[in-house]
């Protein structure tokens, strides 16, 4: 699997370091127990597309969404997480 | 009383030993050059402050910092990029150091000194592409990788800066790498090994190529 980094290009998974599921929201303070232990406990076992977390520490060293097909590994996108960088390769 | 002397010592000086290494009795197809003596400030702008700091920048080195994985060799100073929004300022002399850069770019920018904290080492030579193949994974055929093209990369497990330099008098093209000091001398043994069977010519300088 290869994965186009936003700022560096193409390169090899090797790099890159895996999180999780990009898809869970922390709470706001006073949120229930339910919704807490769902944040904190329960994810999703997609077929299909998902959203996921990729930290490219061997490069750039900036965090990544990446929207992937888990039945093909196929990746349909790749952007800077939240606070990866105020702005974009050329912009 | 203890006498001190703080002499600066490069974290290669045991593993670096210049001269030939390698197959003998055919001139050398690479050469590896250990840069002594820069000065590396690391610049990353403030949250928001990239414009600002693209401004200041400008107005400080007389060319655009690099906003894409590239290498500005400006006149007296070399800009690498080193990842979204941060860039280093390579330089030799005392003309780009903390003391010098804090007042231009601290105001949008955080900086950080990082001259005795990497190792600069320099490759070139008709096999240097060779060598860097075996171990990074970033196409360096020079219609890819031309000159003032930049990675932050990983080698052998280890995070590097590379980037394409002047070529050579000789017309062979330049490849410059940054390491931190603590992976250098496991990286350059790794580097001696990928290039001993072409000969390897082995230096240090205080040139900055
Ligand atoms: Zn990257």
């Amino acid at each position: 699997m290869r994965i186009v980094c936003p700022f560096c290009g193409e390169r090899e998974l090797g790099e890159f370091t895996y999180l999780g599921d990009a898809k869970p929201v922390r709470p706001e303070a006073g949120a229930s127990e339910d919704e807490v232990f769902d944040y904190v406990y329960l994810r999703d076992n997609v077929a299909g597309q998902t959203s996921e977390y990729w930290y490219h520490g061997g490069g750039c060293r900036a965090w990544l969404k990446v929207t992937r097909n888990t039945l093909t590994h196929e990746i349909s996108s790749v952007e800077p997480a939240a606070g990866a960088g105020a702005t974009k390769v050329g912009a | 009383m203890v006498d001190f002397s703080w002499v600066p010592r490069s974290p290669l000086e045991k593993a670096l030993v210049t001269g030939a290494h390698g197959a003998r009795g055919i001139e050398a197809g690479v050469s590896l050059t250990e840069i002594r003596n820069f000065d590396l400030v690391q610049v990353m702008a403030r949250r928001g402050k990239a414009a600002e700091l693209a401004k200041a920048a400008k107005a400080r080195f007389g060319v655009a910092a690099p906003n894409a994985p590239k290498a500005i060799l400006a006149s007296d100073a070399t800009l690498i990029c080193s990842g979204p929004d941060q860039f280093f300022v390579l330089s030799k002399g005392g003309k780009h150091t903390m003391p010098t850069l804090v007042p231009a770019l601290s105001g949008p920018a955080s900086l950080s000194d990082q001259s005795h904290a990497r190792v600069l080492i320099s490759i070139s030579g008709a096999r240097a592409r060779t060598i860097l193949a075996k171990l990074s994974s970033i196409d360096l055929h020079a219609t890819a990788f031309p000159i003032g093209a930049a990675a932050a990369t990983s080698m052998d497990h280890t995070s590097v800066t590379l980037w394409r330099g002047r070529d050579r008098p000789d017309g062979k093209a330049v490849f410059n790498l940054l390491v931190f000091a603590t992976f250098a001398e496991s990286l350059w043994h790794t580097m001696l090994d990928a290039a001993a069977e072409y000969g390897v010519d082995i230096s240090h300088s205080e040139e900055l190529g």
